[in-house]
């Protein structure tokens, strides 16, 4: 597993840096409004409503990208905590199951925003 | 005729022998001395990023499901854990990206092609700009204000 991540390096490393950008720019909007309902009245957040705005075909797109890049940043990072805590010798393990819980939930965003 | 120097390894013994590496340790007194705390707490950030995502993702499952399910899924994201969990997540985010974006400029190359390197602030602001401006139409129009 550790030489497969070893190789996939570049491709990790580049989502994760567009994670880390996407997450940063998307996702605190996400957690204010979906999340806390701090913009807008309920009817904002109402099932018809959301499902016409999601359901647009740049919507689609945006959301697809702030719901993938994301979870390659946040698994990237995760796992270089780890190693900093001494987790050298099982990083193939952890890193290996934090890439494959990106991977999972990239391809439910994928199903998510194409089964909308 | 080149006149590139002879690659030399000045790590490798002049004699064949066992490799004699130490195992990788901490520095002394990690995690509590110097930066290495906001560091990892940095690191750390990257579950949020994760679980939110992962909640993002069931947030448009749930709407593909039909409004019954949305409707569940909306009652139990507005309950107290989640609540909890949103706010630390939302203040979380905004340190750690403005500290990405902080360290941003400084990893930047002295030239973009033909352009000039911006000044280091310049730079930061123009990103801390866009930080602000995107995330606000973003929730303007997942809040209903815009369209």
């Amino acid at each position: 597993m550790k030489a497969l991540m070893l190789e996939l390096e570049p491709i990790i490393w580049l989502l994760f840096g567009a994670g880390m950008m996407v997450g940063g720019f998307v996702l605190p909007a996400f957690i204010a409004t979906v999340g806390l309902g701090l913009v807008g009245d309920a009817d904002a957040y109402s099932y018809d409503r959301m499902y016409a705005l999601l359901t647009h075909p740049i919507a689609r797109g945006v959301a697809l990208a702030a719901m993938a890049l994301p979870l390659w940043g946040g698994a990237h990072h995760l796992r270089h905590v780890w190693i900093d805590f001494g987790g050298l010798k099982s990083d193939g393990v952890v890193g290996g199951m934090l890439y494959l819980l990106a991977l999972g939930g990239s391809v439910a965003a994928i199903v998510a925003v194409v089964t909308l | 005729m080149s006149h590139a120097r002879p690659r030399l390894d000045a790590m490798k013994p002049k004699t064949a022998g066992p490799t004699r590496t130490a195992d990788p340790r901490p520095p002394d007194k990690f995690p509590f001395r110097g930066n290495y705390g906001p560091y990892l707490l940095f690191g750390s950030c990257g579950a949020f990023l994760l679980l939110t995502s992962l909640i993002a993702v069931e947030f448009v499952l749930a709407l593909g499901g039909g409004e019954a399910k949305y409707d569940a899924f909306m009652t139990r994201i507005h309950g107290g854990a989640y609540r909890g969990y949103f706010w630390i997540a939302l203040l979380g985010l905004i340190w750690f990206t403005v500290r990405f974006l902080g360290l941003f400029p400084k990893t930047q190359p002295f030239r973009f092609g033909p352009l000039k390197r911006p000044p280091d602030a310049v730079m930061l602001a123009g990103l801390l700009g866009a930080f602000v401006a995107l995330n606000l139409v973003v929730a303007v129009i997942l809040g209903g204000m815009l369209g």
